[in-house]
Formats: structure tokens, C-alpha cells, sequence
């Protein structure tokens, strides 16, 4: 029955925004609410109790909640680096570490002023400074007077405003893709840009996934590199690839104008492998099986993007980005 | 494109007055290949609006093109590792020749006129030795293959004519074989480099970056009427380096690297893939497809803004600015003041580059 009414409404030329609309009333803006709500939540759980142990559940929570939006990478997400201040990561250079090192080691004072530690390097800022914070044993035993306590509230603090900011400028960007090709709108000249920049967050939250949160650690067969895991410190590597999948099936399903069974199995096959892999950092790396498992892992992830461009790329008349796929 | 009045009318005005000029085809503006909506590839002439004047089938996917310095004449070229050149006639449309890479030898895509435009310098890769050659085309011969030189480098990318007849070379360091396709075959050796060279071959001044830059491919270039280079590169190494994308060069001097802030800088994704200055000689710009940004540096070498379009990649002086193009049919106007549609060519996806037309 769905299939039939989808059918008369692309006959009948309905708006071609349409799972634009979807996307943006059934993702963005539920789960961009939910990531402000759960950074405020963190915000103040470390005005009540800034120490590492008082805030780790809400910083899981506020973790899992970009895990909903991370792949967003358009907008306002691009405004003022604000992406990668909210998670820095990937980080072959160490640049948190020594960032939050320095600013620990010489007590910053820009820390006691949260209100401007946005001036503070993406590298300093965020999810994985927090993760320092909070899980590198060697800085998470700070008590309630120390330097630590008071950049433990900055940072949630700077976090908590860029999930705010990020909620609020959304709320002007989206009549830009939903209106899109109406003249004025210089940013989308055409209902196809909008669906095109959505396509393609799509697309690129995949390839993320497959070549950087499975890719690193895999390293090579002779060299896998467990220690190049998103988020091990705080246990979170695996759980990152799940929710993420999860989010990019919810954005694929709303995005789609059609059935896509073959995009749908293609993910639900990707994250039973992962749901039922018991190897919450890619620790087990080490041993070629353990190596397999998250490899076959990848292949199954890279699968779905095939999916997504046999499936949906056709349904809606759009590609990869031409110019960015390519390189020369 | 010319109806057949003005095109009849051309002619009879070649007869007796047999040397035409850019106005003669029209006036483009600029050049650009692109990928039609068929899937089929073409050489289009657009005016400073970015509208079409004409249109030129291409055989297979474009790259860039050189517009011949007085006559309305201009060359487009494959794409790597393609081994067709195209001169075409800009008035009548017409392919007045089609020139092969010699054995041995494939094009980068790229080409300049020196001599007065009797001579087109086309960057090669000679891959059986990895060696990159320019080779030189006779224009008044009929564009007969009269010689080559070294660029003392690996995978020539562009090129571009200096006063004098100077030739300044971007090699991009890669090396690649066509039987490997556009695989990279050197990343952990590449050693790209900038050159300046005479059209005897001579190497005037070679420009290295510093040893933890080796991987930064330096692929394209422009350059300011007093002889000011900008090159734009693409990185090779690991994507979370925030590596500098854009160089500005002075014979005689050490490169300026223009790097925007650590945010934006890995927002660009390590590649960029087009470079021009602006029309008022006080920008130079770079375009990231992958990132959907275009970087405006001034010529110090200082950051000055970032401007977002998605898959946007051609860059090209424009009067009074920039123009860019990007993958989804748009040609943009590009300033301090942000990104300006200028016209939209609906399922034309433009490639990598736009020429600013002279003459």
C-alpha cells in the first residue's frame, strides 16, 4: 500500500521535497533537540559534581545523543569548526591529548571563564577533551577544587552552548532546504541541491564509518591498530558504529521516497554482525579472527553505501558528489 | 552557439581578413568541460554570466582547457590518464585537429600557448620512465610534435606561461602508470615540486617544501600579472594532518603557506582542487569539493574567509572577483562577499576547472 501511494505522489509530481521534509521533521530536529537536552544535562551535572566519576553516565548519554547528528557535517555544523569542536576525532597527531595537557599543566585561565572558552583550539574542546577528562586515568582523579573541576565545567559548559547554538541555527537553515530553488535562496538553487547535500551526508556518514571508526583500528593485516579506535578510551568504539548505522538507517528510510528493501537489509545485516560482536573497543584486534570480525564489519558497512546508490541515488536523480568523488 | 548566418558571414570576413579573434566566437569568458545530463562530455564556451555560447562533444571526460592567447582557438584535453588534445575552433565549433600523446607519453589535462601562441607546451608523463616531460606543439605546423623537456620532476600537472616566456610547472610528485590506471604508485617517495623553466629546457629555480610536506601533491596554479604564483595542492598523507592547501611563490623567495584555522583547515579535507586570484589582486582562492568550500586567503598569506557550496570546484578570475563552478550546473560569483548563482545549468555537472579566456 505504501509503495502504490508513493507511486501516484512521484506520478502526480509531488513536491520533490518531500523526503527532505522527512528527514528534517523525522531526524534532524528530534535528535538535534535530544543532543541539546543531553549536553545541558551534562552542564549541569558538572555544575552540581564536576568530578569524573559523577559525570561519566551523563557523558555517555550526551555522546549517544551526537551519535544522532554526527553525520550532519553540512550547515551549521560546518559554521565556525563547530563539528570538530564537538568531536574532534580522527587524531593521528595527539592533538587533544597534548591540548588538554597543556591547558592542565598550565592551569589556562581561560577555563574559569566557560563563557569564552569557545577561543580555545576544536582540539581542546568537546566530546574527547571531556573524554581526558574523564577516562584517562592519568588526569581523571581531579577533586572538586582543583583546575580540572573548573575546565571538567568549561568544556560542558562550550558543549552544552554549540548543541544549543546548532538546534537554534537549524531552525533558520531548514526553510532554506525545504524552500529550496525559491528565489532569494542563494544556498539551495533547486529542491534536487537540498536532496543532494542530504544524499550525501548520507553517503559520507557511511564511508566515515567504514574507513575511519573500522578503518583505523584494522590498520593493516600485519598491523592492526586497536589504540587508532574512536572513543576507546571512554568504551565507546563499537557503540559509536551501531548508533551511527542506526541514525543513517533512520535518515536513509526518511529520505527514500520509495520501499528500499534492499538498503534495509543491507543495514540490518551490518549492525546484527555488530550488535553480536562482543569486542566493545576492537581490543580483540590482535588476533587475526578478532581482526576478521570487525574487517567483514567493514565490507558490510561499505555494502549498505552500495545499497543506498543502487537504491536510493537512482530514486531521487542524484549522485555522489561529482567533483568530490573524483581527484585530479 | 553561432547560427548558420553568422557563421557563413564569419567566414566571408576570414577570407579577407583571415586573422579572427575571441570576439569572433562570441567573447567567451570562460571555458569549461563538463558531464551533459546524457552522460555524454563537452567544451563549453560561457559568457561572464556563466551562459553558454557554445558547445564542443568532447570523446571522453574533460579537464581543463588553453585558450589560445589572440586567436580564438583553444585546446581541451583529457582528462589523466587520457591521451586526446582537441584544438578547436571557437567560431565554427569545428575540431581543427586531434592530437595523440606520443607512445609512451599521456596528458595531465592541462596546457599553456607560448611563443606568441605559435607553441603549445603540454605538461606529460613519459610512464614507462615515470619522468615528467613538457611536450611542445607547433601551432603554424599544423600542431606537429617539434620536441620536449624535462620538468625535473614526477607527474607534471599544470602549467601556465610567465613574462618572458617562462614556464612555471607544478610537479605534482605522483607517480602513476596507465597500466595501474590512476593508482599511486610513489606516496611514501613523492617529492613534488614548483619549476620554472625556459623553453630551451633550461631549470631556472626549482621550489621544494619542507620534508614533512612531501606529500602535498602541488597540482594547479595561477598567477598575478607581476608574477606572483599560487599553487594549490592535495594532500596525500593522513586526513586529520591540518596541512597548508595553498602556497604563494615569488621567484627568488621562499613560499608563503596560507592555512585557515585548525577547524576550517581540516574542513578542506587535504585537497584542493582549483586556484585563482581575484580580479582585484588582493585574493587568492582555492575551492574543496570534498569539503564544499571555497578559501580566500589576501596575497600575505592571511586567512580571510571561508564560503560554503556544495561539490564546488572550477575557479577562475572574473571581473571585479572570482567565478567558480561546481558539480550540480551552477556557476558561481565568488568575493569577500560570499557566493552569488549566476546561472544554473540543470543536470550539467561542470569538472574540475574553468579558464579565464584572454585575447
Amino acid at each position: 500500500m505504501k509503495y502504490a501511494l508513493a507511486l501516484c505522489l512521484s506520478l502526480a509530481a509531488a513536491p520533490a521535497s518531500a523526503g527532505v521534509a522527512e528527514v528534517i521533521d523525522d531526524q534532524i530536529r528530534p535528535n538535534l533537540a535530544q543532543f541539546a537536552e543531553a549536553t545541558a544535562a551534562l552542564e549541569s551535572a558538572a555544575e552540581q559534581d564536576c568530578r569524573a566519576e559523577a559525570l561519566r553516565p551523563a557523558y555517555q548519554s550526551a555522546f549517544d545523543a551526537w551519535m544522532g547528528v554526527s553525520h550532519l557535517r553540512f550547515g551549521p555544523m560546518e559554521e565556525g569548526g563547530r563539528a570538530l569542536a564537538i568531536s574532534f576525532w580522527p587524531d593521528k597527531r595527539g592533538m587533544v591529548g597534548a591540548t588538554v595537557a597543556r591547558l592542565v599543566a598550565e592551569e589556562d585561565p581561560i577555563a574559569r571563564t566557560p563563557e569564552e572558552f569557545g577561543e580555545v583550539s576544536v582540539a581542546g574542546r568537546g566530546l574527547f577533551a571531556l573524554e581526558r577528562l574523564f577516562y584517562d586515568e592519568a588526569l581523571s582523579g581531579y577533586g572538586e577544587d582543583s583546575y580540572s573541576c573548573a575546565l571538567a565545567r568549561a568544556v560542558t559548559y562550550d558543549l552544552a552552548r554549540m548543541a544549543r547554538e546548532l538546534r537554534a541555527e537549524w531552525e533558520d537553515y531548514a526553510p532554506l532546504m525545504l524552500k529550496a530553488g525559491e528565489a532569494g535562496n542563494d544556498t539551495y538553487l533547486s529542491d534536487k541541491e537540498a536532496r543532494q547535500a542530504l544524499y550525501t551526508a548520507l553517503l559520507s556518514g557511511l564511508e566515515f564509518t567504514a574507513d575511519q571508526r573500522l578503518g583505523r583500528p584494522l590498520g593493516t593485516f600485519e598491523r592492526p591498530r586497536p589504540e587508532r579506535a574512536e572513543a576507546r578510551r571512554s568504551g565507546r568504539s563499537l557503540r559509536n558504529v551501531i548508533l551511527s548505522l542506526e541514525a543513517l538507517e533512520d535518515m536513509a528510510e526518511a529520505l527514500a521516497d520509495e520501499p528500499i528493501p534492499v538498503t534495509e537489509e543491507a543495514f540490518d545485516t551490518v549492525l546484527a554482525e555488530a550488535r553480536d560482536l562482543d569486542d566493545p573497543v576492537f581490543a580483540g584486534m590482535e588476533a587475526p579472527t578478532g581482526r576478521l570480525k570487525v574487517e567483514i564489519l567493514q565490507q558490510l558497512t561499505q555494502a549498505v553505501r552500495r545499497a543506498v546508490e543502487g537504491e536510493i541515488g537512482l530514486q531521487l536523480g542524484v549522485t555522489a558528489g561529482f567533483n568530490a568523488t573524483d581527484g585530479d | 552557439m553561432p547560427t548558420r548566418r553568422t557563421f557563413l558571414a564569419t567566414l566571408a570576413a576570414a577570407a579577407t581578413a583571415p586573422a579572427l579573434t575571441w570576439a569572433d566566437a562570441g567573447s567567451p569568458h570562460y571555458l569549461a568541460a563538463a558531464r551533459e545530463a546524457s552522460g555524454a562530455y563537452a567544451l563549453f564556451g560561457l559568457t561572464d554570466r556563466g551562459e553558454d555560447l557554445f558547445r564542443i562533444p568532447l570523446p571522453d571526460r574533460g579537464h581543463a582547457a588553453a585558450a589560445h592567447p589572440k586567436a580564438p582557438e583553444a585546446v581541451a584535453f583529457a582528462r589523466r590518464p587520457g591521451r586526446f588534445a582537441l584544438v578547436i575552433d571557437c567560431v565554427s565549433g569545428r575540431v581543427l585537429h586531434e592530437l595523440e600523446a606520443p607512445e609512451g607519453r599521456h596528458f595531465y589535462g592541462h596546457g599553456a600557448f607560448i611563443a606568441d601562441g605559435d607553441v603549445m607546451v603540454t605538461p606529460e608523463n613519459a610512464f614507462e620512465t615515470g619522468e615528467g616531460k613538457l611536450g611542445l606543439w607547433s601551432r603554424r605546423e599544423g600542431y606537429a610534435r617539434i620536441g620536449e623537456i624535462a620538468t625535473h620532476g614526477t607527474g607534471p600537472h599544470d602549467i601556465l606561461r610567465m613574462k618572458d616566456d617562462v614556464m612555471v610547472v607544478a610537479n605534482g610528485g605522483i607517480l602513476t602508470h596507465p597500466d595501474r590506471g590512476r593508482e599511486k604508485l610513489n606516496i611514501d617517495s613523492m617529492e613534488p615540486s614548483l619549476v620554472y623553466l625556459t623553453p630551451e629546457g633550461e631549470l631556472l629555480e626549482q621550489v621544494v617544501l619542507e620534508p614533512d610536506l612531501h606529500k602535498n601533491s602541488i597540482r594547479h596554479l595561477a598567477q598575478t600579472e607581476d608574477g606572483l604564483v599560487a599553487f594549490a595542492m592535495q594532500w596525500q598523507g593522513d586526513l586529520s594532518d591540518p596541512v597548508p592547501l595553498l602556497g604563494l611563490h615569488r621567484r627568488g623567495q621562499a613560499p608563503v603557506l596560507c592555512q585557515a584555522d585548525l577547524g576550517e583547515q581540516l574542513a578542506m579535507k587535504g585537497y584542493a582542487g582549483s586556484v585563482a586570484l581575484d580580479a582585484t589582486g588582493r585574493l587568492a582562492g582555492i575551492t574543496s569539493p570534498r569539503g564544499g568550500r571555497v578559501h580566500l586567503f589576501d596575497l600575505d598569506g592571511g586567512f580571510v574567509e571561508s564560503l560554503r557550496r556544495q561539490d564546488v570546484c572550477g575557479l577562475a578570475t572574473a571581473p571585479g572577483g572570482m567565478v567558480a563552478s561546481d558539480g550540480l550546473g551552477a556557476i558561481l560569483g565568488i568575493g569577500a562577499g560570499g557566493v552569488e548563482p549566476r546561472h544554473v545549468a540543470e543536470g550539467r555537472s561542470w569538472d574540475n576547472h574553468m579558464v579565464a579566456v584572454r585575447g
